[in-house]
């Protein structure tokens, strides 16, 4: 039954063909440091579906936004766990994104051909380091708040468009409720389109140029 | 990298394929392992730590010290070593740099070879960074570590690593010329907060010390620190702490406690580390502790740094004290005396110290050890060593703090200070620009001009100095300084020398026009307004003159005399006679308009108490149970009470102190008893009373 089934749908969807492409490919004999990319991709997808969760209780103004954080970690069920997967997930996002730029450096993964895959990866880091960036403040905590002023303020030091960059992401001269919606904006709607996009490119090299074999001596 | 190392590449790639394994299920299941061990890991830490949560963000609150998230540490240390202008290169530079690096990274290393060893150079590069990152992040970490954990006993440490350090690191280099001070108190911009909300002025100060001096503050914890706190000394008395510091055991409070000889224990730059920490080399604030007491908000200098260094140096002669003898009485100047030896024997000493001493001491008292001698200076006065040897004093960090803040503090200020003062005491004879006229005291001389390039090149500053402080007498210049009983300190007179001074560099080019052509045109009230409101006031209220709107003033003075005063003027006071000046005519329309300025209250009827109204009430009330029916003057109607009596008439309208009732009233009447008999009325009553007779004891 269940294989009448699948051959329905292989007809209509032609899966079994995409699967045989994607995971029944050969790929080099690798180590264990090779799972440093899927284990980026893991944690990234942990904070989709956590940060999807939170946004269903979480109010991005400066009134509320306090309390509800407050509330996700006390009141709702799990809540301090679906919280507490975020936040540890974005410095797990930082590190695995970092060493896994490491060893693709060091493998000498970035040549040809796959130029455009570490591009990609590059700028999906610029992504997350975003990501981190505009998390920080939506507790609307101490931290948050002053550490973002800051960090806005360092911003400013840029030549010429300094200014401009600083009112552009405060919303205005100081940092206020206009500046937490547009870091909310930004952390669930422009950053995470970006880098869906982004991401798909870099496997879709992936898939098609295959990883790369670890290097010998002499190779 | 040509077409045949990558057909070569892609050969060899086709070879490992060949020789590998499948995505799924050998490379997914390792995925897999790694996933999950990471998922757990993450679920451990939101278990175990969770995710944090402080206080609710408060705006306002400019104490709270910011940290990045962790992975931005490095970079929050990295721009630590680019202070100010240099900030943009740890801002902006080296990230762009590094950024256009990693993109770039597969264009620049072009070379076939994969493996690291053929590939040094990434690989270095790489590891240093790695390094940096990591070296940096460890760093911000060490550097700031939280307040609970900073040295024990250094309490100046720990106030600056709990609000400094964060964001400034384990030292701040400020230029020398810094108030910094008054930077800490003010804040600088949105994220250097105003600190004198949080900290108290003691706390600012210790930072300050800390910062200028870090090592004096660790001398300060190990060897003063058992028995004071750093706020209770730092920026005091450094006289006091000079003192203290040469004395050791011997300075009074410190002879039982056990104290070391400094000299012995601190090698010299420990004990100008020490000073420097205690009294910070902040220019700012050692003037205004130190020299504002006598100087004011600023000094004004006409010589050079050199000359002011030596002066602060030296200390030496200053202001003329005046001989107390001829004000204070025997007792006055004991007490003063004793209270110079040893302020706490003396308590009321304070209170007279603050009635004639601080206004140029300060609230530091002088030093005496010997009673007799404190006396003798006290009473005789005289040229009197008020300011302090600070080069004695003061380390060389201080003293140049001290002298580059006094330069840069007199620049500006006094020239604008000078002209109002000139402005104030000097305009109404020498004119607005010096131009001199006539003089107010001696008719029939001129004053000539003091702002020519004649009078000012033939006068130093010392004559001018003395002719302000000490007048000219034989001329009617009374004396200006203070010393000789003026308005004016020495600053001030400085500041008017200097102002004088700069007519040399801009002489003033817009003599006004020549005041007997003016003179001619203008009436009463436009004169009095020019001239006479100078000292007598807008409204003849008195200023330095006297009043001209006091009702003695115009009762006592017909026209003719009011005329005469100005016409002649009063060769003893500063009122000229303008007869010289004005004409006759001028003058009567002077007369008439100073009239007009007599109190109105006289004049208007409506304030004149009325009998019916006013007075009747008073004499029903407080004295009509006896009088009218039991004899004697009857107080019921306005003709008994004009008419009756066994004194009659006991009114004498017009003259309420002579008549029987006003004497009866006020209890100056010789014979018989006060009037009522229980005692006096209230003032109020008896003014009414008195006012109604004045005014003619109308039947009102």
């Amino acid at each position: 039954m269940a294989t009448r089934i699948g051959n329905w749908l292989d007809e209509r969807f032609g899966w079994r063909r995409v699967w045989e492409v994607i995971f029944l490919r050969k790929v080099p004999k690798v180590n264990w440091l090779y799972t440093l990319g899927s284990a980026t991709l893991f944690v990234g997808i942990n904070q989709m579906v956590t940060g999807i969760l939170l946004t269903i209780y979480y109010v991005p103004s400066p009134d509320q936004a306090y309390d509800s954080v407050q509330y996700i970690t006390t009141q709702v069920p799990a809540g301090w766990l679906i919280r507490g997967l975020h936040h540890w997930g974005a410095s797990a996002m930082i590190v695995l994104s970092v060493l896994h730029m490491l060893r693709v450096i060091f493998y000498g993964a970035y040549k040809y051909p796959r130029e455009m895959t570490w591009i990609t990866g590059i700028i999906s880091g610029i992504i997350v380091i975003g990501f981190g960036f505009t998390g920080y403040l939506l507790p609307w905590d101490q931290k948050a708040f002053w550490a973002t002023t800051v960090g806005t303020r360092i911003a400013e030091v840029t030549p010429i468009i300094g200014p401009w960059i600083l009112r552009i992401m405060r919303g205005g001269e100081e940092l206020t409720a206009v500046t937490l919606a547009r870091f909310f904006g930004v952390h669930v709607w422009f950053l995470p389109a970006t880098l869906a996009v982004l991401i798909l490119i870099h496997l879709y090299l992936v898939v098609r140029i295959g990883i790369s074999a670890v290097p010998k001596r002499g190779e | 990298m040509d077409e045949k190392d990558k057909q070569a590449y892609l050969e060899r790639y086709e070879q490992e394929k060949k020789r590998g394994v499948p995505f799924f299920p050998d490379l997914i299941f390792k995925d897999a392992i790694v996933s999950l061990a990471i998922f757990f890991i993450l679920l451990a830490l939101a278990y175990f730590i969770g995710a944090p949560l402080e206080e609710r963000a408060d705006p306002a609150d400019t104490t709270y010290t910011p940290r990045p998230e962790w992975y931005f540490l490095f970079l929050f240390q990295l721009l630590k070593y680019f202070p100010g202008q240099l900030e943009v290169i740890g801002v902006f530079v080296i990230p762009t740099v590094v950024l256009i690096l990693l993109i770039a990274l597969p264009f620049i290393d072009r070379h076939p070879r994969r493996h690291y060893r053929h590939r040094l150079g990434v690989a270095i590069v790489t590891s240093v960074g790695v390094i940096a990152v990591v070296g940096l992040t460890v760093l911000s970490i060490r550097e700031a570590p939280p307040p609970a954990e900073t040295a024990q006993g250094d309490q100046t440490a720990a106030l600056y690593l709990e609000n400094c350090a964060p964001c400034h690191g384990s030292a701040i280099t400020v230029s020398p010329d810094t108030n910094l001070h008054a930077l800490i108190a003010q804040g600088k911009h949105e994220d250097m907060p105003a600190w004198n909300a949080d900290l108290t002025t003691d706390e600012i100060d210790s930072l300050v010390g800390f910062i200028l001096s870090p090592g004096g503050s660790q001398l300060f914890t190990d060897n003063c620190g058992e028995c004071h706190q750093a706020p209770e000394l730092v920026a005091g008395d450094p006289i006091e702490l000079k003192r203290a510091l040469d004395l050791g055991p011997n300075y009074p409070t410190h002879t039982e406690s056990g104290v070391p000889v400094w000299a012995e224990v601190l090698k010299p730059e420990e004990r100008t580390a020490l000073l420097n920490f205690l009294v910070a080399p902040d220019g700012q604030r050692l003037f205004a502790i130190n020299c504002a007491p006598c100087h004011g908000q600023s000094v004004a200098i006409s010589g050079g740094e050199p000359e002011l260094r030596t002066i602060i140096s030296q200390g030496g002669r200053h202001l003329e004290m005046p001989p107390w003898r001829d004000r204070l009485s025997t007792l006055e100047l004991e007490t003063l005396a004793k209270y110079v030896v040893d302020p706490t024997s003396v308590p009321e000493g304070d209170q007279l110290f603050g009635q004639y001493c601080s206004a140029c001491h300060g609230e530091r008292i002088p030093r005496a050890d010997d009673f007799t001698q404190a006396q003798e200076i006290i009473a005789s006065g005289g040229a009197h060593e008020v300011m302090p040897v600070w080069g004695e004093i003061l380390t060389s960090e201080q003293l140049d703090a001290l002298v580059g803040y006094t330069i840069s503090a007199a620049q500006g200020l006094p020239v604008a200070l000078g002209q109002q003062l000139y402005a104030q005491n000097c305009i109404t004879c020498h004119g607005e620009f010096g131009e001199g006229g006539p003089n107010p005291a001696r008719s029939g001389d001129i004053i000539p001009p003091i702002s020519s390039a004649e009078y000012l090149n033939t006068r130093d500053d010392t004559t001018l100095r003395a002719i302000l402080a000490q007048g000219q007498p034989n001329f009617g210049m009374s004396p200006f300084g203070a010393a000789y009983g003026g308005p004016l300190d020495d600053d001030e007179i400085d500041a008017i020398v200097l102002y004088l001074r700069s007519w040399e560099a801009n002489p003033p080019v817009d003599l006004p026009p020549e005041v007997e052509v003016s003179a001619l045109q203008i009436g009463g009230q436009e004169i009095y307004g020019n001239v006479c409101s100078q000292c007598h006031g807008e409204q003849g209220e008195g200023l330095i003159g006297p009043s001209l709107r006091a009702s003695d003033f115009q009762t006592e003075n017909t026209d003719q005399d009011i005329f005469d005063s100005i016409n002649m003027g009063h060769p003893a006071t500063m009122m000229i006679g303008w007869g010289e000046i004005l004409t006759s005519e001028q003058i009567r329309q002077l007369v008439n308009y100073i009239r007009q300025f007599a109190e109105p209250e006289s004049e208007v009827p409506g304030e004149i108490p009325s009998f019916a109204n006013d007075v009747l009430p008073i004499f029903e009330a407080q004295c009509n149970l006896c009088h009218g029916t039991l004899g004697g003057w009857d107080g019921t109607s306005y003709d008994t009470v004009m008419n009756t009596g066994d004194h009659a008439p006991v009114v004498i309208p017009g003259d309420p102190e002579g008549s029987l009732l006003g004497q009866k009233l006020l209890g100056t009447h010789t014979e018989g008893t006060i009037m009522p008999p229980s005692g006096k009325m209230s003032e109020d009553l008896i003014a009414i009373i008195l006012e109604w007779i004045a005014a003619g004891a109308l039947d009102n």
